[in-house]
């Protein structure tokens, strides 16, 4: 295994990235776990999980542990860069037709057609991201806080985060000095 | 300078994006709404290429972002920017690979900002709903795709692939403007 085989794996998977990032998840599975015996498919769910557990677009989250698994950083490096490379070549292909085509009737209506499609696919992203993370009263609390803030307030979705992961760190604060508490009066 | 921008901006979604398929949109409307690289118009068809081409959409609306503003270098500069905080941020925690998945601050963080992740993309979906469901025969469409998708889970290329042709077909017979 080369540092070249890395980016060309990558590269493939890459290609087949389409709609939404947790398309990764099977094309890592079919091409590092069974074609090319890299990674076991326990890894792969493990990068995975961790790929939606740091800050980041998930597909690129995951090449960047599983080439760092591979090489080390000249691995990671290898499998960004061709993960991401198909992604940037077709935009930069397609800025050019699309400022022609834009204003052609049929396109424009496939669009609107598309459009409607997408509503589907951030409705199926949404109802995903529940299942993993709504459990119980406080979760629904901040989806709903975050929902508001950003639908009717228009906060901006930085200001949104930030808050979140200090509010995160308050939280285990308290929870450690309500348990250290406890443990004082026992 | 523009590329100095193009770099702090898709820095940050790269940092503050977290979770699923599309963390990036909130941030993204974002942009459209402060820098005016592109309409929020313009953003919903890069949504809608970005569908269709490969790649995370957060990876696509970057690299279209820079190339409409600065041309080949920008498109290059958002893309790397975009990424660089994973790459940065994944280096250090394969590190620390044990340590990081049971600090109880980080698993806190983590249990945080998922549902709140969750509840910016339903607000982008709900802006969305309105911008782009603008007759009743793009309510039918939706409509459509549930109902398919409740009997049988179809895969996003089905969804594109069926809503482009039902666009497609409202144009030919001008039922759409």
């Amino acid at each position: 295994m080369t540092i070249y085989d890395i980016f060309k794996t990558f590269f493939k998977m890459g290609i087949i990235l389409f709609g939404g990032g947790f398309v990764i998840l099977p094309a890592a599975q079919a091409e590092l776990a069974e074609k090319k015996q890299w990674l076991t498919h326990e890894e792969i769910c493990e990068f995975y999980a961790l790929a939606r557990s740091v800050p980041g677009i998930v597909a690129p989250n995951f090449s960047v542990f599983a080439g760092y698994k591979l090489k080390k950083i000249k691995g990671a490096i290898a499998a960004l860069t061709g993960l991401i490379m198909p992604a940037f070549l077709s935009i930069v292909i397609l800025a050019e037709i699309f400022e022609a085509v834009i204003h052609m009737k049929f396109v424009r209506s496939m669009f609107w057609g598309i459009g409607i499609g997408v509503v589907m696919l951030i409705f199926l992203s949404v109802k995903e991201m529940w299942e993993n993370s709504v459990t119980e009263k406080l979760s629904f609390a901040l989806f709903f806080a975050a929902f508001v803030l950003s639908a009717c307030f228009k906060v901006s979705p930085s200001a949104i985060i930030l808050t979140a992961a200090a509010l995160g760190i308050a939280l285990q604060l308290k929870n450690e000095s309500s348990k250290a508490n406890g443990e004082e009066t026992e | 300078m523009i590329y100095t921008e193009l770099f702090t901006e898709f820095f940050r979604i790269g940092f503050f994006s977290f979770g699923g398929g599309h963390a990036t949109l909130p941030f993204l409307y974002n942009i459209a709404a402060v820098k005016h690289w592109y309409t929020v118009r313009q953003l919903a068809d890069i949504i809608a290429i970005s569908s269709v081409t490969p790649g995370p959409v957060g990876v696509n609306a970057a690299t279209f972002a820079g190339y409409s503003t600065a041309g080949i270098a920008g498109a290059l500069i958002a893309t790397v920017s975009v990424v660089l905080p994973s790459f940065i941020i994944i280096i250090i925690v394969s590190h620390l690979l044990k340590q990081f998945r049971e600090n109880k601050y980080v698993q806190s963080v983590i249990y945080v900002i998922k549902p709140v992740s969750c509840g910016l993309l339903a607000a982008v979906g709900a802006e969305m709903f309105v911008n782009n469901v603008n007759n009743i025969f793009g309510f039918a469409l939706l409509a459509a795709l549930f109902v398919t998708n409740i009997y049988k889970k179809r895969k996003p290329a089905f969804f594109l692939a069926v809503s482009a042709f039902a666009g497609f077909a409202a144009g030919f017979f001008n039922l759409i403007n």
